[in-house]
């Protein structure tokens, strides 16, 4: 009795397994979508073959949508607006969408498979998005938990950027990562250097792309990485300009000083650098060369911890405290902030204080 | 031990190298679920529910918050210190939102005790109820939690 039960729970597990390896086979073989448009943002059509994810497709076109996991659907990263063709919204993408944007079309395009003509609208801006590959040239540790990495590319060769944009970086599969991940890091060369890019990258605790970065990434590696990104940058105004970065935020604020330096900018121009201690501090001389060579710019360095018995003879404490006796006229003048969460809501909130207008205050989420 | 889809995704997602560098479970060997089945029932025995440890991490995460940073005292004998850090992650169980990246770190001055948990750690525990597997970096034992958030 028991050894017929165990051989008819055999043969219908049997059967169950050749008609799901069945379907995958005819699915993978037979299958056919012929040929499908994707219509992009109502303007650009693409016609390609059907059958393949959407974000392979669109990458293929050389069209960028972020993704963090390589199209697994893990990452939720890679959303975008199906207006007609996508088939219905799959259980593998609503755990990474809110309410409302199952009710606006959003969808992961790693899980909508084109398998017929197809609507669909991204940001115009990532149209302009490459992925590059490149050739790592310098490490040069600047803290004890930070580096810089220079990245010479070679396909393409050049980049075309605007100071304060950022990068998204792919960290291969690793002893530590069981899967690529992708970060963003903002640049820190100017755009004026295009076939070269620097970042400068900060070791997160845990993080798997930073550890890979800090740890494993060596000069003559090769490395991928997309982009530009990203709308901080510099507005076109001739108002007053007050940056303030701590740690690896000082990256998108020397590309942008770099720029002005290098176009010759008359703005006026203060940079408070918030660090803790004296081993916090970094490219000082950069800083003092650019006191030197820009019209009007002004470098505060401020320490929040300096060591006990320390020959720090700068500013002490928090930037906030002295952001006023610095900024002439809150109406003029505009902000730009890079580091921590809890760094730029700090200093957002005292920004306003001193009546700088919450629409000339500027950071990026990385979003 | 049968799985569903959906069991094993989490079992998954909460090894090292997949979210996280160094995972969610430590050196626990156990399955998530058996994790979170023991310290339901150790919160049962303490008469705390989860909801109420989160909602006191939550308070000193939102007052070290404000304090740029930097280690400030709370209620007299109570040093924590919040690091953010840029970027967010996801919840190892799959759902909508993700989590900002920093840590609070709480040392109870009375008793000298230390913890260190994440804003993840908060909604895991609030939704969830996992305090991560023994050994991880972010591990929160119940028991201990009682001796150093509530007194």
């Amino acid at each position: 009795m028991f050894i017929s039960i165990l051989i008819t729970i055999g043969i219908v597990a049997g059967i169950g397994g050749f008609l799901a390896l069945l379907l995958i086979i005819a699915e993978s073989t037979l299958a056919n979508y012929g040929e499908c448009t994707i219509m992009i943002n109502e303007k650009k059509e693409l016609k390609v073959k059907g059958g393949s994810s959407l974000l392979n497709i669109l990458n293929n076109n050389k069209i960028f949508l972020s993704s963090a996991c390589g199209g697994r659907g893990s990452c939720g990263f890679c959303k975008c607006k199906v207006i007609e063709g996508g088939g219905p919204l799959l259980p593998t993408e609503t755990p990474f969408l809110e309410e409302d944007e199952k009710k606006n079309n959003v969808r992961l395009a790693c899980q909508v498979k084109v398998k017929q003509d197809i609507k669909i609208k991204i940001p115009a801006d990532i149209f302009a998005v490459q992925e590059f590959t490149g050739k790592v040239i310098k490490i040069q540790d600047l803290t004890y938990d930070i580096k810089e990495i220079t990245i010479e590319l070679t396909k393409p060769k050049e980049i075309e950027f605007q100071a304060g944009q950022f990068v998204q970086f792919v960290a291969p599969r690793y002893e530590k990562s069981r899967q690529p991940v992708t970060r963003a890091y903002s640049i820190s060369s100017s755009p004026d250097n295009k076939d070269y890019i620097k970042l400068i990258i900060k070791k997160v605790p845990d993080g798997l792309c930073t550890t890979y970065i800090h740890e494993y990434l060596k000069e003559g590696d090769t490395v991928i990485f997309t982009g530009p990104f990203g709308d901080f940058i510099i507005k076109d105004t001739q108002n007053d300009m007050v940056f303030i970065a701590g740690g690896s935020g000082k990256a998108p604020i020397i590309s942008m000083l770099e720029y002005l330096n290098t176009h010759g900018s008359k703005r006026r121009l203060v940079y408070f650098f918030g660090a803790r201690t004296k081993k916090d501090l970094y490219l000082t001389e950069l800083f003092e060369k650019l006191e030197k060579e820009l019209k009007d710019f002004t470098y505060v360095p401020t320490l929040s911890q300096p060591e006990e018995n320390s020959d720090w003879k700068g500013k002490t404490g928090y930037i906030m405290a002295y952001l006023k006796e610095y900024i002439k006229d809150g109406a003029e003048t505009e902000a730009y902030l890079c580091g921590s969460p809890g760094m730029i809501d700090a200093v957002q909130k005292k920004l306003v204080a001193i009546k700088i207008s919450e629409d000339n205050i500027f950071y990026d989420s990385f979003n | 031990m049968k799985q569903t889809p959906q069991e094993k995704k989490i079992q998954e997602n909460m090894q090292p190298g997949v979210i996280t560098l160094n995972g969610f479970l430590g050196n626990d060997n156990r399955h998530y679920q058996d994790i979170i089945d023991e310290d339901r029932r150790t919160l049962e025995r303490l008469s705390i529910t989860p909801g109420e440890i989160a909602d006191r991490l939550q308070y000193f995460a939102d007052l070290a918050w404000d304090s740029y940073d930097a280690p400030i005292i709370i209620d007299e004998f109570y040093q924590v210190e919040y690091k953010s850090y840029r970027g967010k992650i996801p919840c190892p169980f799959p759902h909508a939102g993700r989590y900002p990246k920093g840590t609070i770190t709480l040392k109870n001055l009375n008793c000298g005790k230390e913890i260190c948990w994440t804003p993840l750690n908060i909604h895991m525990i609030r939704e969830h109820c996992f305090f991560e597997g023994k050994g991880s970096p972010h591990r929160i034992e119940p028991s201990e939690v009682m001796k150093i958030l509530f007194k």
